[in-house]
């Protein structure tokens, strides 16, 4: 692959400043590495030491802890001459606000990133700005959740012999689809632990759900991926199939309209949607981080771009356009289809991989990341995290794609 | 094998695809070009690929050709396994039978090591002899991947299994099992020298030696002949008889003369080895049957004293005989023995403790914890076991071994009291089955082990111990952490006032230990000289050692560099054959062979240890001691102990586990 030269210079010439990585990512620093991009590894305690003995410059932090002594993290970075900083995790969001409010000069970063992190204050943020959502609403407890829940029912007619409108709750500020619990009852709700109050209710969006990976570059989108969810927290295709692939100029302007309601004019941001019967978009949420689910692998094969690299060539302001057009592909110009297929145990107890010999032998199969059980016993499921392996397949045709990640969720991986 | 068709597949699988072999070489390539600090990344896809790979022998070649190359390509990088010179061949065994990816990492491990055994590849701190002793270690250790038949846990994950023996098998091919029956039969040798109670591992290990072909020595074959038959038939007659039953039945029918030369055979055996059989069993019940004292005492091998102590217990050796003596718990027969040669019987609190536990009404734990280690249908009660699993212990005091538990205060006390107050020991059993639970004091105040929960091990236990440890050792670990608990916080180590509230009057009051506070140590030398004050013959002032005494050591691996605290009680201080003064103590883990570095190596036998003794020369063991026990009336001089002594001792320690202190 071509190296291309990026970041900042220093004003005292030739030497370019390093940037800042929050949260310890392989990828974005083998990214780093290979497009000579100095960076400075900020990494929990204990990830540090492997990575010091391979010479990688390294700021151990706890992002966890918030206190007076929270700055020292800027002062650290200030001394080894940082640029910026660039969030790989959900945690270290609000940790690159503040860190880019001064390193960057940008007064509304940390604010941004706040927005970020809030799901509440990132719905009513984009509702101000004329984005379609949900109801939703900020709950403190069971009694406004049960409240909601009647509500919402109220409000759609549903008779007391119909199935209840489902809702959605969420933790304030967790990332994707944990903590995420979808209720279909009352006695949903009842079940539910006290500590997962206050969180965030939402009416149910039904339709077709997928998520945006947007490269944004001085306020321009460089460029946009779709990933097109074929169930949400099982499986997913890159880039979408035609059928969506017909609302890319209207998703172009909701990625647009995004942008300008919460001011992101570097970087990549990784919001969800849900297209209506009627074709209309429905926002979900925004995140402004590493997506997870595989989606960066996807991306990597179906547009052979490294996405990890695109993240931080947009997050640095002084990289130049003639960079920029030279790493992004035509959006248009993929030839293959990627896809994915999280496996999860379907048994209580589990002994051994029995991974299927029609699916290894078949052309699309990529590859697997499936060992053998490390416990016998299931856990349950938490958000969409526990997943035991994952399957990756590649191919010209996305229907075949689709036929195989449907068939295969059915099928029982383990014995 | 059945020459008609077959209706099943076999369990080997079909051949690698040529797709699994190139994906598995591209994932080695990508490895390879990997710069070293996103080596983590690549890493995980080969394991992946080569374990599709192991599913049959040619893949597992195809892995094996490429082996000279995961050191340098990194596949081992930032992990665990990464240098060869410090992996360790009892891991082996576990990591192949583990989950996830690790039984795989594991295999590429092995993989590797035989490639620099094969001279393919090499290593600045690990040489292909080295690697070649490794990998014969490890097929000594894995002997039922070798040779082994099914389990129960091999039955329910197959392919994790079948890819394990497929690799030992490649190893056996590779390395030659050359020296291995040699090996196996040291190692044999080494495990019965320390007459442990619970010899289900030996006899494991003597029944896969017999699949190991080496016909080079005859001297060989007559050592294992010897264990084949302290384990199985013993004699020309018993062979022939082809099961204990058909024995008996022989016995009925045989002169007294060959009754007369089989009681010597199984005797000599039993004594030679610790170890005895089903066959053993059925004479001793043919004897008992018929009442002779003389044979009884010739087939148990007791010396006079022993054979005195017999007849003058008749009633009651016969007794305890007839009730536990029984196939499924053949291997009491040596604590028999042992009991009887330590006239244990003619002390009446052990007499009638014994019959106590015969009639005892046995609480529901106690039952359970029992009957589940007995064969099914065994047909023996669960009182007779306790009564065997007693005289087990009080036979081989030093035999008791903490298992897969963290319970080394249990093991040392058992053993102690075994030693020094049988009588308590089994009035502690009695109640620990009976009532469920055992009476401490602390400093005046009862602790019930019975009201209170917590331990070392936290309620969890791995059961496989001696009968009496099954039982009593969950109790005796709530009541230590209980009154650790109690006593922490007093500025001290709390084993000052713990140890001789847990063990008994046995143990001085006072205890000394190195100052180890934040990784310093500080007054090293103070407790050296005390140390050698106390414990030396030449600096004790004539005050020598009576009762075991529960010390603290500081454990370094092979390469002297620090693991952690280990417990051991010292037992007694003597000269060796050589005049040397050894120190010789009971290290409960069951394991007394070890090695600690830099020239420590504990040894169980050929340096007058008692069976299940380990001993070390006095400065060896002077420099890995950090606390112990003393009475404060009976101290030597210090100061006489020669400074030379000490010196040489502290660079010892300082160049062991104090490279992880800082000295102050």
């Amino acid at each position: 692959m071509e190296r291309i030269a990026s970041g900042g210079k220093s004003a005292r010439g030739g030497k370019k400043t390093p940037v800042a990585l929050l949260g310890y990512s392989l990828e974005t620093m083998e990214a780093a590495k290979h497009h000579n991009i100095p960076f400075v590894a900020v990494v929990p305690e204990g990830f540090d030491v492997a990575l010091k003995e391979d010479g990688v410059d390294v700021v151990t932090w706890d992002f966890y802890v918030h206190n007076q002594n929270s700055d020292r993290l800027y002062e650290k970075l200030v001394e080894r001459g940082v640029s910026h900083a660039v969030p790989l995790y959900e945690e270290t969001v609000e940790w690159a606000g503040s860190l880019n409010t001064r390193l960057l000069k940008d007064p509304r970063a940390f604010q941004r990133a706040l927005l970020f992190r809030d799901k509440a204050m990132m719905k009513r943020n984009a509702q101000m700005n004329g984005i379609r959502v949900g109801v939703f609403e900020e709950i403190r407890s069971r009694e406004e959740a049960l409240a909601f829940f009647d509500d919402i029912n109220e409000a759609r007619l549903r008779l007391q012999e119909e199935a209840p409108e489902p809702v959605h709750l969420k933790p304030l500020s967790a990332a994707g689809s944990v903590g995420h619990v979808f209720v279909r009852s009352r006695q949903d709700i009842t079940s539910l632990p006290d500590d997962a109050f206050p969180c965030l209710a939402e009416s149910h969006l039904a339709g077709q759900e997928f998520s945006v990976e947007a490269f944004i570059h001085k306020g321009k989108i460089e460029f946009m991926n779709i990933t097109e969810y074929v169930h949400l927290g099982y499986s997913q295709i890159v880039p979408e199939t035609p059928k969506l692939s017909k609302q890319r100029p209207k998703i172009r302007k909701a990625i647009e309209k995004l942008m300008k309601a919460f001011g992101i004019v570097n970087g990549m941001i990784h919001p969800e949607y849900f297209l209506d019967q009627e074709g209309e978009l429905h926002f979900g949420e925004v995140a402004a981080r590493v997506p997870g689910g595989h989606i960066f692998e996807l991306i990597q094969r179906a547009h052979g771009f490294n996405p990890y690299a695109a993240l931080l060539l947009c997050s640095d302001p002084n990289t130049s356009k003639t960079v920029l057009d030279r790493f992004f592909p035509k959006e248009k110009d993929h030839k293959i289809f990627a896809a994915n297929l999280m496996v999860y145990p379907r048994k209580a107890s589990v002994h051994q991989l029995q991974f299927p010999k029609e699916l290894e032998a078949h052309p699309y199969m990529d590859r697997h990341t499936m060992f053998e059980p490390v416990t016998a016993k299931v856990a349950e499921r938490v958000g969409f995290g526990n997943h035991y392996g994952t399957v990756f397949l590649a191919g010209e045709d996305p229907e075949t794609l689709r036929e195989l990640v449907q068939r295969y969720e059915e099928y029982d991986f383990y014995e | 094998m059945s020459d008609t068709p077959k209706c099943t597949p076999r369990a080997e699988s079909q051949g690698p695809t040529a797709r699994q072999e190139e994906a598995f070489l591209q994932a080695l390539e990508a490895l390879e070009q990997a710069t070293p600090i996103v080596k983590p990344k690549y890493q995980p896809e080969v394991v992946r690929r080569a374990t599709d790979l192991f599913e049959s022998e040619e893949g597992l070649k195809i892995v094996r050709e490429q082996a000279h190359r995961f050191d340098s390509v990194g596949l081992f990088h930032a992990g665990p396994w990464e240098h060869p010179d410090r992996l360790l061949p009892a891991l082996v065994g576990g990591g192949l039978r583990a989950e996830g990816q690790y039984p795989s990492i594991e295999m590429l491990s092995e993989l590797r090591v035989l490639s620099i055994a094969a001279g393919e590849s090499s290593h600045s701190k690990f040489s292909s002899e080295q690697a070649l002793t490794f990998l014969r270690t490890v097929m000594g250790l894995n002997l039922e991947l070798l040779y082994g038949g099914e389990t129960e846990e091999s039955r329910l994950r197959p392919k994790v299994y079948a890819r394990a023996r497929r690799l030992l098998a490649l190893i056996e091919q590779e390395v030659s099992s050359e020296g291995l029956l040699e090996q196996v039969l040291d190692d044999i040798d080494a495990r019965v020298a320390q007459r442990p109670i619970d010899v289900s591992l030996t006899l494991k290990m003597i029944e896969q030696a017999k699949n190991i072909q080496d016909d080079s020595d005859p001297k060989l074959a007559a050592r294992l002949d010897r264990y084949l038959k302290a384990t199985g038939p013993p004699t020309p007659l018993a062979k022939k008889a082809g099961s204990p039953t058909n024995y008996r039945n022989f016995l009925a029918n045989a002169t007294n003369h060959e009754i007369e030369n089989e009681a010597k055979v199984v005797g000599k055996l039993l004594t030679l080895t610790g170890l005895s059989s089903e066959y053993h069993v059925a004479f001793l019940q043919h004897v008992l049957r018929k009442d002779e004292t003389g044979i009884l005492a010739i087939a148990l091998d007791l010396t006079e004293v022993g054979q005195a102590h017999m007849e003058q217990y008749r009633e009651k050796v016969f007794e305890l005989m007839r009730l536990t003596i029984h196939p499924a718990t053949s291997w009491i027969i040596y604590g028999f023995q042992q009991m009887l040669e330590r006239m244990l019987l003619a002390r009446p609190e052990v007499s009638d403790g014994l019959t106590k536990l015969v009639n005892l009404d046995l609480c529901p734990t106690a039952q359970q914890v029992t009957k589940k280690h007995l064969p099914r249908g065994s047909g023996i009660s669960a009182n007779a076991a306790i009564v065997g699993g007693a005289i087990a212990i009080l036979g081989q005091p030093l035999g008791v071994g903490q298992g897969n538990n963290p319970t080394c205060q249990g093991a040392r006390a058992l053993s102690l009291w075994s030693l020094h107050d049988p009588g308590y020991l089994l009035q502690l059993l009695a109640s620990a089955a009976r009532d469920d639970t055992v009476e401490f004091l602390f400093e005046g105040s009862p602790i019930l082990s019975g009201e209170i929960g917590g331990g070392v091990a936290d309620g969890k236990f791995d059961l496989k111990l001696d009968p009496v440890s099954r039982i009593l050792v969950p109790h005796l670990d709530r009541i230590y952490d209980e009154k650790m608990k109690r006593a922490a916080l007093r500025g001290e180590d709390p084993h000052k006032w713990v140890n001789p509230a847990l063990y008994g009057r046995w143990v001085p009051n006072s205890l000394t230990s190195i100052n180890l506070t934040n990784q310093t140590v500080s007054g090293y030398e103070d407790f050296l000289r005390l140390f050698y004050a106390t414990h030396h013959p030449l600096y004790d002032g004539g005050y020598d050692l009576v009762y075991p005494n529960p010390v603290g050591l500081l454990i370094t691996n092979v390469h002297g560099v620090f693991l952690g605290y280990h417990a051991v009680s010292i037992q007694r201080i003597a000269e060796d054959e050589e005049g040397k003064v050894r120190v010789y103590f009971f290290n409960p883990n069951n394991e007394g062979r070890q090695n600690w570095g830099k020239g420590v190596e504990p040894s169980v036998v050929g340096h007058w240890e008692i069976p299940g003794e380990s001993s070390l020369p006095f400065e060896h063991f002077a420099a890995h001691i950090y606390a112990f026990h003393y009475n404060q009336m009976e101290v030597g001089d210090p100061k006489a102990v020669p400074a030379e002594i000490i010196d040489e001792v502290t660079a010892h320690a300082k160049e062991g586990w104090g490279q992880a202190f800082t000295w102050l």
